[in-house]
């Protein structure tokens, strides 16, 4: 290679990394930047009375062990994530399956059905919070017609009802998502292999195991990261619905991290609270990750 | 229909009118004039006025604000929030150092932990250069005296009387039948209810003859508002929140029991679902006749006598049913809870800390506060003595002087809101506690949890810290009954 292409070779590279430091400076801007702030003030006391912003150590860190409303809180989460989300892929592939055929109105049908996805969690909560309602509510009203009597059913009250009352909100709201990404996913399996096991006798079963699996598997794991992490997130419906109440039964992390940030002003500790989930979610995203990457 | 501009029209006038005689009437400058004619040297500027969201700005934005301008060429920027997050709009800005509000309302309770953190400016110095001091003292005494200082500092204006007080149907407490059946099962008259048993009573009696039509009672028990009912019950019946020695919390007393479960049984002849009521339902209901009883704050017993009947602003109200038959009276056990209530503040951050204050003095003053509460759209009410005097107030509707004095007795007999340091983290525990009453938990198992959540609470704190911003509190006239 010439001297002059050599040079040519250099000035490309220089090139690249000059076009693409901008956006990997406003990354680092908007990204990094937030990352070290919250853990400088996760090791500083900075609270409603004052700002010291001297190192104290992992004092707020310690005080996480401790606090058994945070672990309270992270166990809702968990929990609440754990029960959404199988609901919410097995109803959207149930849903898609259904919108795969040929239907009547199937456009507007599904335009539809995507409607609660649009709308924001806080007008989704408050609406349930109408729709569940003793004195104005419809679903009361609807039970007290099958019961043929008027009946009292207090649902973000009773300890025993919050929680499915909170569950419905939220699948209403996001089964849909599944229902649309698995629709584009199911809509693309090659036709040719599933008429292939049809004429070689295989089974529904074996069909959905060997052939649709695989091939919607990819896209199946990223609606479940995407909604996973949403529903590790969630804030909006809950607080709308419940604040977190009856007392903190239905209190998530991200609840929890919002009293302490925005009404308390525990500024430090609640920046260790993020930092902690930051922590958790991150290991669960990387192995994830790393799952797939291996299955590939 | 009333709209909103001739409503402003008519209260302008009255104002401008009032400002125009009163320097020929008075031998000396009213503070209104004073912080006028202070102010015209800020002319140009704008201030940012932090409201709670709803109907409380609409008095800056379509009376307060545009007259203010009108006389000093300062432009009110009303910028709104809710209520529960006013708190926290004013520490962000504080800590943001932001200086995005210039006038602040301020929870009274909340005044310590703002104060303490910095974000609220002294105003004795400005109350002292602009000769505010005899107007201060006018103020009717359980607001001056409480809501105005922190450890004898002045840090707001107390701009409102909020009280809640009892509000009954008078048909259903003087009707004859009722009377006589009354009198027969409980051998005594039937009226407004000074103890928290013949409430019960009343209420129970109320429901078995009248209901589903009418129930006894309906009152605030969504646990943001219930709290305020739990903290003054809790101190009528004898109950103390902490012991002055130790400042280990003593809400789980037998008194606080015996109050939750008293306050849980009274469900019982209250509307199905009533755990759910918050003021809007417990408002609606009343002025639809579906309950006799109810506490609330002083708003109800305007509207529900008709007051702003035809006001644009109040076409979201239901037609109210017992216009000529509300009745007022102070809730059992007479002590009613001074429950949020607002001061007027500046903010430490503003740019223009001398206007704000002197937008704040005009608001508050003799002559101009007493149109503000007569707004019918707005919620600020009375706090003045001259406020529960007011002729013209008095003669808004055929009620409205049993109403005034009402508030009058309220605002002498009143208890004060608990204010500590982090004061809305003791209030959250209550919260949580009344939510879980409501979900049928155990009243001791209950209060046991929040009394050690408030010791936890105190401990981080610091035990001497939060016991000398306790009894600071406690050693005011109005904190507990005496």
């Amino acid at each position: 290679m010439t001297a002059r292409a050599n040079a040519l070779a250099d000035n490309t590279t220089v090139l690249k990394y000059a076009l693409v430091a901008p956006a990997v400076f406003v990354i680092l801007l908007i990204g990094l930047y937030p990352f070290i702030k919250l853990a400088l003030t996760s090791v500083q006391n900075v609270t409603m009375f004052g700002a010291d912003t001297s190192f104290h150590g992992a004092v707020h860190y310690l005080r996480l062990f401790d606090d058994e409303r945070l672990w309270s809180a992270l166990w809702n989460t968990i929990w609440f994530t754990a029960i959404a989300l199988p609901i919410e892929l097995v109803l959207g592939y149930l849903l898609a399956l259904l919108f795969l055929q040929p239907l009547p109105l199937r456009r507007t049908l599904i335009a539809i059905i995507l409607l609660p996805t649009v709308i924001s969690p806080i007008v989704a909560g408050a609406t349930w919070r109408l729709m569940l309602d003793q004195r104005f509510g419809p679903v009361n009203q609807m039970i007290g017609w099958i019961a043929g009597r008027d009946v009292e059913i207090l649902w973000t009250i009773n300890p025993t009802l919050v929680w499915p009352a909170v569950l419905v909100a939220e699948v209403w709201q996001w089964t849909p998502f599944m229902f649309l990404i698995l629709l584009a996913a199911l809509s693309n399996v090659d036709r040719e292999q599933l008429e292939a096991a049809e004429v070689d006798g295989a089974g529904a079963l074996t069909v959905f195991r060997k052939i649709v699996l695989p091939a919607i598997m990819p896209v199946v794991f990223i609606a479940v990261l995407i909604r996973g992490l949403d529903l590790f997130r969630v804030f909006d419906v809950i607080w709308t619905m419940t604040q977190g109440g009856p007392g903190t039964r239905t209190e998530t992390i991200s609840i929890y991290a919002y009293q302490m940030a925005f009404r308390e002003f525990e500024i430090s500790y609640s920046a260790a609270i993020a930092f902690l989930v930051i922590i958790l979610l991150t290991v669960v995203v990387v192995a994830a990750l790393r799952r797939v990457e291996v299955a590939r | 229909m009333t709209d909103l501009r001739s409503v402003r029209r008519i209260f302008a006038a009255g104002a401008l009118s009032v400002l125009a005689l009163w320097p020929a009437a008075a031998t000396a400058q009213s503070a209104a004039d004073t912080a006028v004619e202070a102010a015209q040297q800020y002319s140009g500027i704008t201030l940012n006025v932090l409201y709670e969201a709803g109907l409380q700005p609409l008095d800056p934005k379509n009376f307060t604000g545009p007259l203010w301008e009108e006389l000093t060429g300062i432009k009110i920027n009303v910028i709104e929030s809710p209520v529960d997050q006013i708190f926290t709009k004013t520490m962000q800005a504080h800590l943001a150092n932001s200086g995005a509000y210039d006038v602040l309302n301020v929870i009274p309770n909340q005044m310590p932990d703002l104060a303490l953190a910095g974000a609220l400016e002294p105003l004795d110095a400005f109350v002292e250069k602009h000769g505010y001091g005899p107007e201060l003292d006018m103020i009717a005494p359980v607001y001056r005296d409480n809501q105005m200082k922190v450890e004898s500092t002045i840090y707001g204006l107390p701009d409102d009387g909020d009280v809640l007080i009892l509000y009954y149907r008078r048909d259903i407490f003087e009707d004859p039948d009722n009377k006589a059946e009354f009198m027969e099962a409980h051998g005594y008259e039937l009226a407004p209810p000074t103890t928290w048993q013949q409430f019960s009573e009343i209420g129970q009696f109320i429901t078995d003859k009248y209901a589903p039509d009418i129930y006894g009672a309906g009152m605030l028990r969504q646990p943001g508002n219930a709290q305020y009912l739990f903290q003054e019950r809790f101190r009528v019946e004898g109950g103390k929140f902490f012991d002055e020695e130790t400042m280990k919390a003593t809400v789980n007393s037998d008194v606080g029991v015996a109050v939750f479960e008293a306050l849980l049984a009274e469900n019982d002849f209250m509307p199905p679902g009533v755990e759910q009521w918050g003021f809007i339902e417990a408002f609606n209901a009343f002025l639809a006749g579906d309950i006799a009883m109810t506490i609330s704050w002083p708003p109800v017993g305007r509207w529900a006598a008709g007051y702003g009947k035809g006001t644009e602003a109040l076409n979201w109200i239901p037609e109210t049913t017992v216009a000529d038959t509300i009745g007022y009276a102070l809730p059992p056990g007479g002590r009613p809870e001074l429950a949020v209530g607002f001061s007027l503040a500046v903010a430490s951050g503003s740019r223009n800390k001398e206007a704000a204050y002197l937008f704040a003095q005009w608001m508050n003053s003799e002559e101009i506060s007493l149109q503000r509460v007569q707004l019918p759209y707005a919620l600020r009410d009375p706090f003045r003595t001259s406020h529960f005097a007011s002729e013209e107030y008095r003669g808004r509707w055929p009620t409205a002087g049993d109403y005034l004095d009402t508030l009058k007795a309220g605002a002498e007999t009143g208890l004060l809101d608990l204010s500590l340091i982090q004061t809305d983290r003791y209030e959250e525990g209550i919260r949580q506690a009344i939510s879980r009453l409501w979900g049928g938990e155990d009243p001791q198992t209950i209060l046991d949890d929040l009394a050690a959540q408030w010791d936890e609470l105190t401990e981080r704190i610091g035990v001497d810290k939060q016991r000398r911003a306790y009894l600071d509190w406690s050693g005011k006239p109005n904190a507990y009954p005496n």
